[in-house]
C-alpha cells in the first residue's frame, strides 16, 4: 500500500507541478518576510538526528537546525522557524503548494527532484552512504564473504533497490528479507534473522550505537552507493538559491576560520582579516547582494553555530549517536564539505 | 440472571456454571485449554508489564534491559510529547483543559436529558468556542498557537467530533435526499454517495489538504485541517447515509402512508415519525460507524497532522527510547481501547434503553 500510495503522492505532485507557475526570483524571501515565519518540514514521528523532539515536544536534529540557520539569516532570531510536521511522501506537493519554504528533509538531490518535478537544489550539507553492518562472530571482510547468507533491507525503498543492484553487479548470491518498518528490520538483524543489513549510513551508525551490545557489529568497508543531500527548494527563485547556499556557506565558513558562536564577539571586534571583518558584518556588503541584512552571517553564528556545532550537537559527541565526521568534515579534515569564498 | 435473586440462586448458579462449562468430556477439555492459554497470556503481560518492568523517570536503556520487563520509564519522560505532540511546552494546559473540555462536551449530549435540539445545540456550540479559543488562542492574552503545531490526543478528539458534528446532518440530509420522490435528485445523490463511498479515504484527505488549494479561490482555502475535516466529514456522511437509508427500509410503508392519510407535511412525517424509527433500528450500524470514524483519525497523519498515535511514534522515535517502542504503541492502544470500548458500552446502553420502549408499544 506504501508503494501506491507513494506513486500516486508523486503522480499528483507532477501534474501539479505542471500547472505551478513557477516562483519568481525574490519572490520567496518577500512571502516569507511578509509572514515573519520560515516553514520548514520537520517529520510525523521523527528521523533520528535529523528531526527529532525532545521531552518537551522542542524539535532538534541537524535538518531542523539549518532551516533555524536559515531563519535566522533572514529575521536575525532563531525562534521565527516554523517546523511543519510532513511525512515523506508529502514534501513535493507540499512545498510546491506553498506550505513549506524549502525542503530539508535529509533527501538527495536526484535528476527526476530536479527535471520532472520542478525543483532546484542548494550546495550538498550532508554526504549519506548507503552501508551494510553485519554480526561480529561472522568474521566476515566485506559483502563478498557474505556469499549466501541473508541480508535484510527496508522493503520499497531507495535502498532496497541500491541493494538489488550492487549484489547483481558483484554476482553476490544473497537471500533479500526485505521488511516495511525501521524498527521491525532493526528487530529483524538484531534477533539474527539476517547476517547483514544493509540501510543509509546514519541510520545504520545510530542503529549500531544503541542496540545492546554495540561492539558486536562491525559496518563493512563496501559503499553500496552515495545520497549528496541537499535542500530543496521551487524551481525559479534564484535569490532564494543564493540565501540557502551562503547559510550553509557561512556555517562551514566559520568552522573553516574558527569562529563559534562562543568566540564570536572577540572576532568581530578584533576581525584577523578583511574578509572575517566582512563576513561579520564589520564592513558592510554581505547582505545586499542577498536582500538581507549585512550582519546576517553575524545573526547565523552567534545564535545557532557554526556546522561543527550543529552536527556534534544533532549527529556527532554531544548526542546520543555519537558519529565520527567522515565524509561530512571539512576539505582541510579530510571531507568533502567547503565554503565559497567570502570576498 | 434472575435465578440468583430467587431462594436457592446460588446452587441454580453454580448448577448452570457446571453444565455450561464442564457439560461433558469435550467441554471440560476445552474449558481447561482456554484457562491455560488465558492463565499463560495473563503471566506473560503481568510478568513483562508489572514483575519485571522498570517503572520512574529515572530509568534508562541499561536498567530496563537489566530488568528485562517493560520499560514504563518513556511514558515517565515522554507522555507529554503522546498526549500533546508539538503543542508548546508552556502552553500545554491549555491542551488538555481542551481535552476535558471535549470530553465534558461527549458526556452531556450523552445524557438522556440533554436530548433536545436547543439544549443540543448550546452545549456543542460553547464546546466548540471553548476548545478552540484554548487551543488557538490569539485572544484574552493566551499565545496564539497554529493549527499546525496541535498534536496527540486533543487532535485526536478534535477530529473525531467534528467528524462526527459534521458528518451526521449532512448524513441525514443525504439520506433522505435519495429517497426523494423526484428521480433526478435521488439518482444524483445517490449518484454522490457511491462516488465517495468508492474512494479510499486516504486519497480523500490527501486530495483535501493538497490537491484542493489548487483548485480554490483564495477566499475560499482556509486552514488545511479546516479542509481535511470537512474531506472526513464527507467520508463518514455518505456511508451513514446508506446506514440511515437501511434503517428507512426497515420502517413498514404503511406508516408513512397513514401519516399522509392524515395529512401531516413532510417535516412532521419526516421528523416525528420515520426518523426516529429509522434511527432506532439503524442503531447498532451507527455506533460501529462512529467507532470506525475513531479509529480513522490516525489517517489524519498522511497529510502532516501529528494525531496521537504519530505523537506517540515521535515520542519513542529519539536516540535515548527508541528501543521502547511496545511499551508507547501499548500506552496509546490503552487511550484508544478505552474510548472505544466506552463508545460500545454506550451503545449497549441505548440499545437496550431503546428497547424497552418498544416493548411497550
Amino acid at each position: 500500500m506504501k508503494t501506491t500510495l507513494k506513486l500516486t503522492l508523486a503522480a499528483g505532485a507532477m501534474a501539479l507541478s505542471a500547472g505551478v507557475a513557477q516562483a519568481g526570483t525574490g519572490d520567496t524571501l518577500k512571502s516569507v518576510q511578509a509572514r515573519g515565519q520560515l516553514n520548514c518540514p520537520g517529520d510525523i514521528g521523527s528521523y533520528l538526528g535529523f528531526a527529532e523532539v525532545d521531552d518537551k515536544g522542542v524539535w532538534k536534529g541537524i535538518d531542523i537546525e539549518l532551516c533555524r540557520a536559515m531563519t535566522t539569516a533572514i529575521f536575525g532570531d532563531p525562534a521565527k522557524a516554523n517546523i511543519v510536521p510532513i511525512d515523506w511522501a508529502q514534501r513535493w506537493p507540499a512545498l510546491q503548494s506553498g506550505d513549506i519554504d524549502i525542503v530539508i528533509k535529509a533527501s538527495g538531490g536526484t535528476r527526476s527532484r530536479d527535471t520532472e518535478l520542478g525543483l532546484q537544489f542548494s550546495m550538498s550539507y550532508y554526504l549519506g552512504t548507503t552501508k551494510v553492518m553485519a554480526h561480529k562472530e561472522l568474521n566476515l571482510t566485506s559483502l563478498k564473504d557474505a556469499e549466501g547468507g541473508s541480508i535484510c533491507v527496508p522493503a520499497s525503498t531507495s535502498t532496497e533497490r541500491q541493494v538489488a543492484s550492487y549484489l547483481q553487479a558483484k554476482g553476490i548470491k544473497m537471500e533479500i528479507v526485505a521488511i516495511e518498518k525501521n524498527e521491525e528490520v532493526e528487530a529483524a538483524y538484531f534477533s539474527g534473522r539476517c547476517d547483514t543489513y544493509a540501510q543509509w549510513g546514519p541510520v545504520l551508525a545510530i542503529a549500531a550505537s544503541q542496540s545492546e551490545a554495540p561492539d558486536s557489529h562491525v559496518l563493512l568497508p563496501d559503499v553500496l552507493a552515495l545520497e549528496p543531500e541537499v535542500m530543496i527548494m521551487r524551481q525559479g527563485d534564484d535569490n532564494w538559491v543564493d540565501i540557502a547556499n551562503w547559510t550553509l556557506s557561512a556555517l562551514l565558513f566559520a568552522e573553516q576560520e574558527g569562529i563559534t558562536s562562543a568566540n564570536i564577539d572577540e572576532v568581530k571586534a578584533n576581525p584577523p582579516t578583511a574578509e572575517i571583518g566582512k563576513f561579520l558584518g564589520a564592513t558592510p556588503g554581505m547582505g545586499t547582494g542577498l536582500g538581507l541584512q549585512d550582519d546576517w552571517a553575524y545573526n547565523v553564528i552567534k545564535k545557532v553555530g557554526n556546522y561543527s556545532e550543529i552536527f556534534e550537537r544533532s549527529l556527532g559527541q554531544e548526542s546520543p549517536y555519537k558519529m565520527p565526521r567522515e565524509m561530512t568534515a571539512l576539505w582541510n579534515a579530510g571531507g568533502v564539505l567547503f565554503p565559497l569564498v567570502v570576498d | 440472571m434472575t435465578a440468583s435473586s430467587l431462594p436457592g440462586g446460588q446452587s441454580a448458579r453454580l448448577r448452570r456454571l457446571r453444565r455450561d462449562y464442564f457439560g461433558s468430556p469435550l467441554a471440560v477439555l476445552m474449558t481447561l485449554l482456554s484457562a491455560a492459554v488465558i492463565a499463560w497470556i495473563g503471566w506473560f503481560l503481568l510478568d513483562w508489564g508489572v514483575i519485571r518492568a522498570t517503572f520512574g523517570a529515572d530509568g534508562t536503556q541499561e536498567t530496563c534491559v537489566a530488568h528485562g520487563g517493560a520499560c514504563w520509564s518513556v511514558i515517565a519522560v515522554r507522555w507529554r510529547v503522546i498526549l500533546f505532540g508539538i503543542y508548546p511546552y508552556e502552553e500545554q494546559w491549555r491542551s488538555a483543559l481542551a481535552c476535558v473540555v471535549v470530553g465534558v462536551v461527549i458526556l452531556l449530549s450523552c445524557l438522556p436529558r440533554m436530548w433536545s435540539f436547543g439544549r443540543l445545540a448550546l452545549v456543542w456550540v460553547l464546546g466548540t468556542v471553548i476548545f478552540y479559543t484554548l487551543m488557538r488562542g490569539g485572544v484574552l492574552g493566551l499565545v496564539p498557537v497554529n493549527e499546525q503545531q496541535w498534536g496527540g490526543l486533543p487532535l485526536t478528539l478534535f477530529i473525531f467530533v467534528a467528524t462526527g458534528i459534521i458528518g451526521m446532518p449532512l448524513a441525514i440530509g443525504l439520506a433522505l435526499l435519495r429517497r426523494s420522490e423526484y428521480p433526478v435528485i435521488a439518482r444524483v445523490t445517490g449518484w454522490i454517495i457511491d462516488t465517495i463511498r468508492s474512494l479510499p479515504l486516504l486519497s480523500i484527505l490527501f486530495t483535501c489538504a493538497i490537491v484542493l488549494p489548487f483548485m480554490l479561490p483564495g477566499f475560499l482555502i482556509g486552514e488545511k485541517l479546516y479542509r481535511v475535516l470537512f474531506g472526513a466529514a464527507l467520508f463518514f456522511a455518505a456511508y451513514q447515509a446508506e446506514i440511515i437509508r437501511g434503517g428507512f427500509q426497515g420502517i413498514p410503508k404503511g406508516q408513512e402512508e397513514a401519516a399522509k392519510a392524515l395529512g401531516l407535511t413532510y417535516w412532521h412525517r419526516t421528523f416525528r415519525i420515520v426518523l426516529p424509527q429509522a434511527f432506532r433500528l439503524a442503531l447498532p450500524a451507527t455506533i460501529n460507524q462512529f467507532v470506525i470514524a475513531f479509529m480513522e483519525t490516525s489517517l489524519i497523519v498522511v497529510v502532516g497532522f501529528m494525531e496521537l498515535l504519530a505523537a506517540g511514534n515521535t515520542a519513542f522515535k529519539t536516540g535515548e527510547w527508541k528501543f521502547a517502542y511496545a511499551e508507547v504503541y501499548v500506552f496509546i492502544a490503552a487511550i484508544y481501547f478505552a474510548f472505544v470500548f466506552g463508545l460500545s458500552r454506550y451503545g449497549a446502553y441505548l440499545e437496550a434503553r431503546m428497547n424497552v420502549g418498544h416493548r411497550k408499544d
